[in-house]
């Protein structure tokens, strides 16, 4: 991004006024989809997000959703403007991460939006963002360990789903002809397209009321409203370099480590800083790759972090931030390699990468390690209660990172996801499963002056034959302490099986595909966050 | 009597005119408040009593309540704690969680299995039962809240382990009770936090109680529940978590019934207060029992709420939110607050701006007229404060209009969330504004949304109490049921329904048992909580045994969420009984319309700033404006603990009860 000065605040009431409208109709977009969709992973664990954009499709506002979609929404956007003239009463569908999306499972809804009259460029954009339980490809669930992103499932270009108000039946048919639960996913489009077409009256009714040019002067005051907010920030960082690495366990396929590595270069004078992701391991064959979007919404993740908590996360915030990430990297994947974990796994460890930079610059201020997975459990096979496919998907929380003065959050989602638990009773109900313990999972939080939170434990019957997929992290390597604080402790999954020669139990491997029998138990027990400072040095209980 | 912060305010009816009386607060103990109040207007014997307690609301807010030992199925111990696994701040890497109402040490798992369909895949044993009483019993705990897995579908095995742990002597609060619907975590923490408050609770309503009865014999006390309905005193003992919004409730009552007699039926509450802000919209809509609409997903202190409370929407902002600016130069105002203490500048202690403040610069407060003129308002000192804090702003003026702007916009946020965001056009509604700050700003408000009406009621500073005179007495009952809905003929959809009838009869039982045993001859008003098969929230409607419900269903769903599938199968989440026993309808005595101009009660003429330009305006005194009296804006009515503001383009009328309705003309 080429550096500007930003124009002064035209006025500062009116940004507050604009910046809480805006932040309302995205987060009403998130409620619209959150109630009336179908499966639990929307519905329960709210694994989705809601933006606004400019005309330019720069992001103006965010509902409080997940992270990892944030930075990577304006992406989707760009695609859909890019590939398809887009009119009145138009809706766009994308997944494909190599062109605009991040991984398959995530689909897209782009809505033009056209305030006066129907006809020309649209005046801004809607898009909201879900997580669905498979699209199809080898494995149900859609995040087993695949070798290239062909087995991963349907690949969406951006396409119009709606056209000038009428769905296109042929693509959804071609789409839920791929997948494997049709009707769960044609609910889940179905409100998707329900809260998009909110948020496109929403915009639409503020500009009646204020009027077109008003609405984008304050689209635009608030872009530099953040950038301002950005700049204040660098400017009482240290200068210098700083650079880090940490590891990914493993792609699931080798057994070798992946190595990431940052360097983050801070210029307070010219209040800039560029990361600089150079010497970052290539991208490997199992899918655990990230794609540009990624690597982009978890820096963005990571300097919002540094501002106060009201600031708003627009596309402003970046415009003193320059990146440096050299394709075909683990950070930065070409087609066709598979990037299904790359979302939920490696996302996670470029924000601990990247925080690990930032502690040699702000050691007060930068957390320990979190539990630095989302511990992905993807669970598929009949239901023989209906006799019909389900497919499961749910990630697990950990323990939260330790930092100066407080310490870290026990059995939480941390940085790059933010989804709720499905609550056993919800689950039982909705799937074939017994779940036998939920709990915190004592003493896994890192020692030290301020503890690491404790990881949590899971623990879940299989009542049919079933194909389980496990993709997680933070097996091999910890989570690390900072400051002399230990590391957290390392998760691990366990199955433990009733067979004619008896009961046995046995740990999983990080990442997996697995067939197990009715009966079989699953015990998940994710990593603990890095502890914060010297134990002893007035280590509290 | 509603126990507030500040003021208890007792309401009654005396030869057809309410009447009200104000006096302090006796935070540590609030039945003396009360007793002080009854002496001075001397109720005969038998009167009955009715009461908003901030009892169970302080005790949360200030985590005072008692010392709890939660119960669950074994494994699930850490639930309760656990939550959803939300974080609390998104972008936030330093957290002070709040401490658990039930630490480790007084969370207990016993030994057994409900499964979804009902059936018990491990019932408790004796040798269970009695380990479990042990163990709890070492901890010492005050209270107990018992929540096991799926014992809404069959609450067998809860039963005995509350059998078992009523031994203990110390309230034990069961879920299948309480709340006996799906998802552990909400279920427990409403069990949780009843237990929590039942002693505290407990004590505090027998001890009021009995004073009352040895003053006034024959008197009955009744209590004000978060639903908007009344229920008596050892029911609100039993069932503390229903008492949570007390007050606020009868704010939403009062509104609607006032409005209701003004002859207005689809209302948006406005209630502004120093703090924070609560709005709620009731409709006489076909669904709710009188029009109030109750939700079953409300947070109190960041905790799930799961049993029925009024939809009661709060923000903060108040008379005392603090303005400033951001790093980046954007206004704020609120959530902070400068409070009670040291209050707005222009009370003389506070040094930052508030919304108060800069109400008072625009001229739009009497600063000798505020609270009857019991506390003057100092303009300089209020100028000063805004002077230090505007920022780049040109003029004072500028600043104090901008924290009135931004402060509205803040509410105008919430309004719309109850309205617009759940389908309801706010053309249709009358803003009733109360609350010492509410009719300040309630205009600006109805422009912005386009609300055509206005109804300040008399008496907006005791509107509660108002409220909690004029409730119902309401019990709620529900059960999760599960049960699928596939499309059909109506014949076909009868036969479905047919399995409703159980769960119904019930409820029903158990409701008239306990509104019977209270002299009560209630009315039963059925109602099912609805989704399309595989979604995750309901709606509720209102059930009258009939086929239509599907239709209602199919257009309410399209209304709140842009679509509808009536292809698709439904799910019967929940079966709700509501038992009411109307109270005596009051009647007020009403005015003859004059044709007056206000001029009696016009004090003065002072400069108040709209839209960046002082106007002359003329100050009305609220308590001498006759029925039938109209005028146009700028004007301001003042009264003892409210300011109303007309502004420019809007009338204001005088209605035969007195209420105060202002439209734009």
């Amino acid at each position: 991004m080429p550096s500007r000065t930003p124009a002064a605040a035209p006025d500062p009431i009116e940004l507050a006024i604009f910046k809480n409208a805006f932040h309302a109709i995205a987060e009403e977009m998130g409620a619209t989809l959150r109630r009336s969709a179908y499966s639990p992973n929307i519905k329960e664990r709210r694994d989705y997000s809601s933006a606004l954009f400019d005309g330019s499709g720069q992001v103006i506002a965010m509902g409080d959703d997940m992270p990892v979609h944030l930075g990577s929404m304006p992406m989707s956007v760009q695609a859909a403007l890019k590939a398809l003239p887009l009119e009145p009463g138009d809706i766009a569908i994308l997944n494909d991460p190599y062109d605009g999306g991040t991984h398959l499972p995530d689909i897209t809804l782009v809505v033009p939006v056209f305030p006066g009259k129907q006809s020309g460029q649209p005046a801004f954009y809607v898009a909201n963002r879900a997580h669905h339980a498979d699209v199809g490809g080898t494995f149900p669930g859609s995040m087993g360990l695949c070798r290239e992103i062909y087995q991963e499932g349907i690949r969406i270009p951006p396409l119009k789903i709606v056209r000038r108000g009428e769905m296109d039946r042929a693509l959804l048919a071609l789409i839920l002809n791929n997948v494997r639960t049709p009707r769960e996913r044609e609910g889940d489009l179905t409100a998707q397209i329900g809260a998009c077409r909110i948020g496109a009256q929403r915009l639409r009714e503020m500009v009646a009321k204020y009027g077109q040019p008003r609405v984008e002067r304050n689209m635009q005051a608030m872009l530099d409203h953040s950038e301002r907010l950005m700049r204040a920030e660098l400017r009482q960082m240290p200068a210098g370099a700083f650079a880090a690495e940490d590891f990914l366990d493993d792609d699931g396929l080798a057994e070798t480590p992946v190595k990431l590595r940052v360097e983050i270069r801070l210029d307070p004078k010219r209040a800039r800083a560029v990361v600089d992701f150079t010497g970052s391991d290539p991208q490997v064959i199992g899918s655990i790759n990230a794609v540009f979007a990624i690597t982009y919404s978890a820096t963005f993740y990571v300097f919002r972090c540094l501002l106060p908590e009201e600031a708003a996360p627009t596309a402003g915030l970046m415009r003193p931030v320059s990146m440096i990430i050299p394709p075909g990297t683990v950070v930065n994947a070409s087609a066709p390699a598979a990037v299904a974990g790359g979302n939920v796994e490696c996302s996670q460890r470029i924000v601990d990468v990247l925080l690990r930079a930032f502690a040699q610059a702000l050691p007060d201020r930068i957390p320990a390690a979190s539990s630095g997975t989302m511990n992905n459990l993807t669970i598929g096979g009949l239901d023989p209660r209906s006799g019909l496919p389900y497919a499961y998907y749910e990630t697990c929380g950990g323990g939260m990172g330790a930092i100066a003065g407080a310490h870290g959050l026990s059995g939480v989602h941390t940085h790059m996801s933010n989804t709720l638990n499905t609550p056993v009773e919800a689950l039982e109900y909705a799937y074939p499963f017994r779940v036998r313990r939920y709990a915190y999972r004592r003493g896994s939080g890192g020692a030290g002056q301020f503890r690491g939170g404790d990881g949590l434990i899971r623990e879940i019957e299989l009542l049919a034959p079933s194909q389980v997929t496990v993709l997680s992290e933070r097996r091999r390597f910890a989570p690390y302490g900072l400051a002399g604080g230990e590391n957290g402790a390392r998760g691990r999954t366990l199955l433990r099986q009733t067979t004619s020669q008896g009961e046995s139990e046995r740990e999983l491997p990080g990442k997996c595909n697995l067939f197990v029998d009715a009966g079989a138990v699953l015990r998940l027990e994710s990593p603990g966050g890095g502890g914060w400072g010297a134990a002893g040095n007035g280590s509290s209980s | 009597m509603d126990t507030g912060g500040t003021f208890t305010d007792c309401v009654w009816i005396e030869n057809g005119e309410p009447r009200v009386l104000k006096v302090l607060s006796t935070p540590h103990d609030a039945g003396s408040a009360i007793r002080a109040a009854l002496e001075e207007i001397g109720p005969a014997g038998g009167a009955e009593i009715r009461h908003g307690t901030t009892v169970g609301t302080n005790a949360l807010l200030e985590r005072t309540g008692a010392r709890v030992a939660y119960v669950t199925t074994a494994g699930f111990e850490d639930t309760i704690a656990i939550g959803r696994q939300a974080r609390p701040h998104l972008y936030r890497w330093r957290n002070t969680p709040a401490p658990p109402l039930a630490p480790p040490a007084l969370r207990f798992g016993i030994d057994e299995r409900t499964l979804p369909d009902a059936s018990i895949l491990r019932p408790v044993t004796a040798a269970s039962l009695a380990a479990l009483f042990q163990a709890v019993r070492a901890q010492n705990p005050e209270a107990v809240a018992v929540s096991l897995l799926f014992s809404f579908a069959n609450p067998r095995n809860e039963r005995a382990v509350v059998r078992a742990l009523e031994e203990l002597g110390v309230p034990v609060s069961a879920s299948h009770q309480i709340l006996p619907e799906f998802r552990e975590y909400e279920r427990g923490a409403t069990v949780l936090i009843n237990a929590y408050l039942a002693p505290k609770m407990g004590s505090y309503l027998n001890r009021l109680q009995n004073t009352l009865t040895q003053r006034y014999p024959g008197a009955r006390l009744h209590v004000m529940q978060s639903s908007g309905g009344i229920v008596s005193a050892p029911q609100a003992a039993r069932e503390p978590v229903r008492t949570i919004l007390s007050g606020p409730a009868g704010g939403v009552v009062g509104a609607f019934r006032v409005a209701a007699l003004a002859g207005f039926d689809r209302i948006l509450s406005f209630d502004m207060g120093g703090t924070s802000t609560d709005v709620a919209l009731v409709a006489n809509d076909p669904g709710g029992a009188s029009g109030l609409r109750t939700t079953n997903e409300s947070q109190v202190m960041g905790l799930p709420v799961g049993v029925p409370m009024l939809d009661i929407h709060t923000v903060g902002a108040g008379g005392g939110s603090l303005a400033s600016f951001d790093r980046g130069g954007a206004l704020r105002v609120g959530p902070a607050s400068a409070g009670a203490d040291p209050g707005p500048a222009c009370y003389g202690r506070g040094e930052l701006p508030t919304v108060t403040d800069a109400n008072l610069v625009l001229g739009r407060l009497d600063p000798a007229g505020f609270l009857g003129g019991g506390l003057r308002l100092d303009v300089e000192r209020a100028r000063r404060a805004l002077a230090a804090g505007k920022g780049k702003l040109k003029s004072v003026e500028l600043f104090a209009d901008g924290i009135v702007r931004l402060a509205e916009a803040t509410m105008e946020k919430a309004l719309r969330m109850i309205s617009v965001e759940r389908g309801f056009d706010p053309r249709e509604f009358t803003l009733v504004s109360f609350g010492g700050a509410g009719p300040l700003h309630a205009c600006a408000l109805a422009q912005g949304l386009e609300i055509p009406r206005v109804l300040v009621p008399r008496l907006p500073g005791a509107l509660s109490a108002l409220g909690i005179l004029m409730s119902d007495i309401v019990k709620d009952y529900s059960r999760t049921v599960m049960l699928r809905l596939d499309p059909g003929t109506p014949r076909q959809i009868a036969t479905q329904f047919r399995a409703l009838a159980a769960p119904f009869a019930a409820l029903e039982t158990r409701g008239r048992q306990e509104m019977k045993a209270e002299g009560l001859r209630p009315l039963a008003q059925r109602s099912l909580d609805l989704r399309y098969a595989g979604q995750g929230f309901e709606l509720n409607l209102e059930w009258n045994g009939g086929a239509d419900i599907l239709e209602r269903f199919h257009r309410l769903h399209r209304q709140r969420y842009g679509y509808a599938d009536p292809s698709r199968a439904l799910e019967i989440v929940n079966a709700r009984v509501r038992m009411l026993a109307p109270s005596e309808p009051l009647q007020f005595n009403r005015e003859r319309l004059g044709r007056g101009s206000g001029a009696q009660a016009l004090e003065r003429r002072r400069p108040v700033i709209f839209d960046g330009r002082a106007r002359p305006t003329p100050f009305y005194r609220r308590e001498r404006l006759r029925a039938g009296d109209r005028f146009a804006g700028p004007a301001i009515v003042t009264e003892y603990s409210a300011t109303t503001v007309v502004p420019p383009g809007w009338h204001a009328r005088l209605d035969a009860g007195l209420n105060l309705i202002l439209e734009r003309r």
